[in-house]
């Protein structure tokens, strides 16, 4: 198992998304051989490939549905601080890197 | 690791075993459950297709089938159906026996959502039927050769015994000839496992000479505590604390849940599915509860404890009809035990 290293941090998460994604700039989706669900902690990914699992303390501030579609890198809740952006950012970019998301 | 998210609590299992029925056409010597003919009572398919929707709910990634033998149940691929039109995951041990090239169609066809586990014993015919019956071994082979022309994620999976342990390797390089992998699990003593357990249980030795041979074959998978202890990437393939009612659980064939596979006795029965839901068990059993708070203070100061927190409660309660005493099978206990044997 794996543990990202993302703090708790406030849920804002109720807020809607922003749409600042530009064409071109390239999607990321859940990979089809993972899934995510809220835990108390925040997300909880798994992948059968390993299997292994992901445990991200996101708290509530991505919405456990926000993967099953693609999402451009700064298309994130609304609400989010600027360093919340940043850490959701490159929590994104772990989580390609790890094979959980994949480019759409 | 990631034992502090465990331990708050997860709001369902992140898989589960399902024994979807006990009967089962061959008589294996160390069948965890004794299967042969069918429970009583079994879950009817109405009430197994409300459990998928159930787990469906509860958002439980993978079901992993077992029994007996799931193919056994007519209406076991309609069960599965109903498992990945939701997007469950599911992986089927089966002892391939049933698995003929229409069977391995009509799986191939489900959406990646299936894994298969072939169960063989032994990397030639004569070890494999001492354990599994006469026959198996050729057909176990046959059907891991059509599972792997497809694109199912296939493995062989052996439980270690005494009569096997020499020829591991062997299996190993037999998997990969045949283009799927290994998977190696725990000989525990429960069900006809438990009446065999003299003859079959693998030595200290072999115990320790396995755990080495592991620790260089990082392809192999195992799903036990008790060998988490070797490379980082088999600790990230399994658990170093038992996952029972904390991440897994395990629901038998007439709908009853327990903490695991290897404890479906009425002494650790969390509740039944005909009465309450599944949600409900797996939020407000005693039984879950206590698993979930379980410490083994006796192991704490073992330098390995990190890597296992005592090992396997099932097979300490089988042995010594205590789950707060440690895994009487640990790895420490095999070098105490060889060394007090010099």
């Amino acid at each position: 198992m794996t543990k990202s290293k993302l703090k708790s941090l406030p849920s804002t998460a109720s807020a809607g998304f922003t749409k600042m994604s530009a064409a071109g700039v390239i999607k990321t989706r859940l990979h089809p051989a993972c899934r995510v669900r809220q835990e108390g902690f925040g997300l909880l990914f798994y992948d059968s490939r390993g299997p292994r699992l992901l445990f991200a303390a996101t708290g509530t501030l991505l919405p456990e549905n926000y993967f099953e579609t693609a999402h451009a890198s700064d298309e994130l809740p609304a609400g989010l601080s600027d360093s919340q952006k940043l850490t959701l950012k490159k929590f994104v970019k772990q989580l390609l890197d790890k094979g959980f998301l994949r480019e759409q | 690791m990631s034992n502090k998210y465990v331990e708050m609590g997860m709001r369902s299992p992140v898989n589960l075993t399902w024994e979807v029925s006990l009967g089962c056409n061959l008589r294996c010597s160390h069948c965890l459950s004794s299967s042969g003919k069918p429970a009583k009572n079994e879950m009817t398919t109405e009430e197994a297709l409300n459990l998928v929707e159930q787990l469906h709910q509860a958002k439980v990634f993978q079901i992993n089938f077992g029994g007996g033998e799931p193919f056994m149940r007519p209406d076991f691929e309609q069960i599965l159906a109903a498992c990945h039109s939701r997007g469950i995951m599911t992986c089927i041990s089966s002892n391939g026996t049933l698995l003929d090239a229409a069977r391995v169609a009509r799986l191939a066809n489900a959406n990646r959502l299936v894994a298969i586990q072939v169960s063989m014993d032994g990397a030639c015919r004569e070890t494999c039927d001492a354990i599994r019956g006469e026959g198996v071994f050729d057909a176990a082979i046959e059907a891991v050769k059509l599972l792997a022309a497809t694109h199912i994620p296939t493995s062989i999976n052996t439980v270690l015994t005494s009569q096997n342990a020499s020829e591991i390797p062997a299996m190993h390089a037999m998997a990969k000839s045949l283009g799927v992998s290994l998977r190696v699990s725990r000989f525990r003593p429960s069900g006809r496992g438990a009446e065999n357990w003299g003859s079959l249980r693998p030595t200290p030795a072999q115990l320790l000479a396995f755990s080495e041979w592991l620790a260089s074959s990082g392809d192999v998978r195992t799903g036990d505590s008790f060998f988490s202890l070797t490379t980082q990437e088999r600790q990230g393939l399994g658990l170093n604390l038992c996952g029972a009612a904390k991440l897994t659980c395990c629901v038998g064939p007439t709908g009853n849940m327990y903490p695991c596979a290897f404890l479906q006795t009425e002494r650790f029965k969390a509740g039944s599915l005909r009465e309450q839901s599944f949600q409900e068990i797996w939020d407000s059993s005693d039984i879950y509860a206590s698993f979930r708070s379980l410490r083994i203070h006796s192991c704490e100061e073992c330098q390995r404890f990190d890597q296992c927190h005592g090992g396997c409660p099932a097979v300490a309660w089988h042995l010594k009809n205590d789950i707060n005493g440690g895994d009487p099978e640990c790895l420490e206990r095999c070098v105490t035990s060889i060394a007090d044997a010099v």
